[in-house]
């Protein structure tokens, strides 16, 4: 069974690394290490200031998530995980819109602009753990007189420790990776290796030292999501013999309002720049409109642009479905080894990998491996969904992983000795679950295939953009139109992300499934 | 236990999944003799009209493929030279050309009609395999109305943007990040030649802001669009794009107009690339981008000059396009041998 993902990331990833790596490292003498790790070292910087900001601004909401029944939980739950699948560049321009005269460009903004798409990982990982702690200890603190804080401090921080750790690696990483971000909130002093990379393949031409950073990168991530899958394997063997998963109903004033506070909150933090977007499409220069969602069929026809903007939320669908299939399949597979081989670990840190793996080094590889005859992927238009499975395949694992550990065994076991044949012992423990499972972690990869914008970007194509692309595209002309016409379809993405995250919802409300 | 049955599934799912990627394949149609691929860059945009008259002419059918910006297309290019993708490239431009040649990822050729292309676009066509198609400016665009409300002078060389009076008005892009900051930075360096870093440290004494992209300079900072900042680096022909791309109804009069001063010049070419099956089909169409027609469809299109002398151009570019007198600009050989020393110096002067 490890065998089909095995492949697929031997030859969706492996064959395109190795040719990168073999048409830069010829002459490698000349390669200039030093101002690579001034550079990880400025990024490390940012991104543990993100990390610290995005665990502080989470928890409380992620606390909240776990404990209490209120009305439009469900709602928050996904509101807050828009931003994570949406395309950072449309983030980033939010923010500069919300922002734009009070900070310039810098440090803060991009700290802020990570510290909002990374929420969503802090809240579901986080949350997912602190659901299953056990309530009453909470219960039995307060009864011997510890303040809300104090027994948080001393009961539920110390069983939340180790999952903090992981979330924290995998914030880390993104925001040590980032680029969208960086490129329209940065000012040139908040680099990081992803945009040397950037700089050193499609400015200077310089492949030995791009393929040197990129390494570099790789080896930071690995190590980072190291510690981290360290911590979530002890923190999900603990959590398998406590399961509560009860939320209790909200009593007492105080309780009340410290909720209802914390949920306006993440709700206002989330939604404002979102509201910019929408109001950016609404307007021009002299006044309401509606122009710009009229002329989203329109703009451009009549030219080799390939197709009207709508075209590419069209593309962006299709290719979100592909990417729902190959990475939800390949993901679900690669869960089940890792739960079953005796190299588990192993498996698990290199199915991991591609989240440290750059999106330029990852679009040149694709380009040379595929991008030509005997293997012209691009006329079939599915070298774009490949890349975003790529991309998607971890947080699959990440999804389904925990949800297959903690399902019982027994009920297979209890099948074969009641005279069941393996197939059909094994569909009575798992099939249920798979199938919940399944339509989840393909509706997560959707989501992140909705959303990128760096492999997208750097591959070949001859078809009609991903709307990310084209959000860029139009984004980099002048004019009211341009930056109109953007928002309308940043609006439209916002959407289809919010409906597919919300279907998701409602799947793991069934209990099993654990976003 | 299960492990059979784990096999199963993943043979199952496998053999889906190769259907699938082998559906999708024989789905690709078969380009035939007369087809030829044009790789270019995220940019390029012509009429679908030309297109099809491309093919009522000549019988070749043409694809596009993009693949990002110029750079992200060249080093495509590079990586694949001697057995490429495409046959004809469009969008590499002066600042490139160099690592172009030196990678030999174009075979000889340059249009039958380059007579007719301006002598200053010509005097480097990388020994004879490429073909300039257009070029642009890249220059500091002024916002006319907050000088005006203000009662400061508009600058008139960017020697004045070192001085008091220009304190925190201008924005730049990154270097490494941004085309156009990458061609201001390229400028100073022509007009200053030893003397630009110390320009740039005056700048930065002077509070110039930098941004890492052209989109957040021109459509945040830029006080035209909303931003505090009347200065920023951009393109000569933004102004007549101003009003193209303006909200209905559209304006009579761009609000912002071109400093005419530290203008980059920017020249686009065409090429056959080396390797290529189709070499015939392939200078057809390097011939074609150079036709008459293409060349006045060029400038609504891409907000580029023509580079073959004498072609029209549409209203908005006569009226309000600023044709740059003295444009700036190095040999391809000179920002090749330079580029990375110079980054690495703007990087140091500039704090980054």
């Amino acid at each position: 069974m490890w065998v089909f993902p095995a492949l697929f990331l031997c030859i969706a990833l492996g064959l395109p690394l190795a040719g990168v790596l073999r048409n830069s490292l010829s002459d490698i003498s000349a390669v200039d290490f030093s101002p690579q790790f001034g550079i990880a070292v400025t990024a490390g910087g940012q991104a543990l200031i993100s990390t610290i900001g995005a665990l502080l601004i989470g928890l409380p909401i992620a606390g909240i998530l776990a404990t209490y029944r209120f009305r439009g939980r469900g709602f928050v739950q996904a509101l807050v995980t828009v931003p994570f699948v949406l395309p950072t560049v449309v983030i980033a321009l939010a923010f500069r819109e919300l922002f734009g005269s009070l900070l310039s460009p810098g440090l803060a903004l991009v700290v802020i602009a990570h510290i909002y798409i990374n929420l969503a990982v802090v809240v579901r990982i986080v949350g997912a753990t602190w659901q299953q702690l056990d309530p009453r200890m909470v219960v039995a603190a307060r009864s011997l007189g510890a303040s809300p804080w104090r027994a948080f401090l001393t009961v539920t921080l110390p069983q939340l420790k180790a999952v903090l750790a992981s979330a924290a690696s995998i914030v880390f990483v993104f925001c040590f990776t980032s680029l969208g971000v960086v490129l329209v909130l940065g000012n040139g002093g908040t680099r990081t290796l992803e945009t040397q990379i950037l700089r050193q393949t499609s400015l200077l031409l310089d492949f030995p030292t791009a393929a040197i950073t990129a390494l570099l990168q790789l080896i930071v991530v690995s190590i980072a999501l190291l510690l981290g899958a360290r911590a979530s394997m002890n923190a999900t063997q603990n959590a398998r013999n406590l399961r509560f998963t009860r939320l209790s109903v909200i009593r007492g004033i105080r309780a009340r309002t410290y909720v209802f506070l914390v949920a306006i909150a993440a709700c206002i933090f989330v939604i404002l720049p979102l509201i910019s977007l929408a109001s950016g499409s609404l307007r021009d220069s002299h006044g309401w409109t509606l122009q710009w969602w009229q002329s989203l069929t329109e703009l451009d026809a009549g030219t080799t642009r390939l197709g009207s903007p709508l075209t590419a939320v069209v593309t962006s669908v299709k290719y979100a479905v592909i990417t729902g299939f190959i990475a939800g399949v390949i993901g679900v597979l690669a869960a089940m080894s890792v739960l079953s081989h005796r190299l588990g670990r192993a498996i698990l840190v290199i199915a991991l990998a591609p989240l440290g793996i750059s999106a330029a080094t990852l679009g040149l590889g694709f380009m040379l491996a595929y991008g030509r005859p005997p293997l012209d992927l691009r006329g079939a238009d599915l070298l774009i969904p490949l890349a975003h499975s790529i991309v998607a395949v971890p947080l699959v694992i990440a999804v389904v992983l925990p949800t297959l550990r903690s399902t019982d065994q027994r009920f297979a076991v209890a099948a074969s000795s009641l005279g069941a044949r393996p197939t059909r012992a094994f569909f009575t423990a798992y099939g249920p679950i798979l199938r919940i499972v399944a339509f989840a972690a393909a509706g997560l990869a959707a989501c992140v295939s909705l959303g990128e914008f760096g492999a997208a970007s750097f591959l070949a194509r001859s078809s009609s953009p991903t709307t990310p692309v084209q959000i860029v595209k139009l984004l980099q002309r002048p004019g009211d139109q341009s930056f109109g016409v953007a928002c309308a379809l940043a609006v439209i993405l916002v959407l289809i992300t919010l409906t597919l995250v919300a279907a998701i919802d409602a799947l793991s409300r069934k209990r099993w499934v654990k976003v | 236990m299960f492990s059979s049955v784990f096999k199963k599934i993943a043979v199952l799912s496998a053999a889906s999944s190769l259907a699938l990627l082998a559906a999708c394949g024989s789905s690709q149609e078969q380009a035939g003799p007369a087809a030829v691929t044009l790789l270019t860059h995220d940019s390029f945009v012509v009429s679908e009209a030309l297109v099809a008259q491309l093919k009522k002419e000549t019988g070749i059918t043409l694809k596009i493929t993009t693949a990002g910006d110029a750079g992200a297309m060249l080093a495509g290019a590079v990586l694949a030279a001697g057995s490429p993708s495409a046959d004809v490239m469009f969008g590499v431009d002066n600042t490139l050309l160099a690592k172009a040649t030196n990678a030999d990822v174009f075979s000889a050729y340059t249009s039958k009609n380059l007579d007719l292309v301006s002598p200053a676009l010509k005097t480097d066509t990388g020994n004879g395999v490429v073909t300039p198609i257009d070029y642009g400016d890249v220059c500091i665009n002024i916002d006319d109305a907050w000088f005006r409300k203000r009662n400061v002078a508009v600058p008139t060389s960017i020697d004045q943007l070192t001085q008091p009076a220009y304190k925190d008005l201008l924005v730049v892009q990154d270097p490494a990040t941004s085309s156009p900051g990458l061609a201001f930075m390229l400028a100073t360096q022509a007009k200053f030649g030893d003397q630009w870093l110390s320009y740039w440290k005056q700048l930065e004494a002077n509070g110039v802001q930098v941004s890492g992209s052209w989109t957040d300079a021109y459509e945040s900072a830029f006080s035209a669009s909303g931003g505090t900042r009347p200065l920023v680096v951009s393109y000569a022909t933004s102004p007549p794009a101003e009003i193209v791309y303006a909200a209905n109804p559209k304006p009579k009069k761009p609000s912002t107009s071109v400093l005419t001063d530290g203008c980059y010049r920017q020249i686009e070419f065409a090429g056959v690339l080396r390797g290529t099956q189709n070499e015939g089909a392939a200078q057809q169409v390097v011939d074609w981008l150079l036709s008459p027609a293409v060349q006045a469809d060029l400038p609504l299109s891409m907000f580029v000059f023509p580079a073959r002398a004498n072609t029209p151009l549409p209203e908005v570019f006569t009226k309000f396009a600023t044709k740059v007198p003295n444009p700036l600009q190095l040999p391809a050989t000179v920002v090749d041998a330079n580029l990375k020393t110079w980054l690495n110096q703007w990087d140091e002067v500039m704090n980054r």
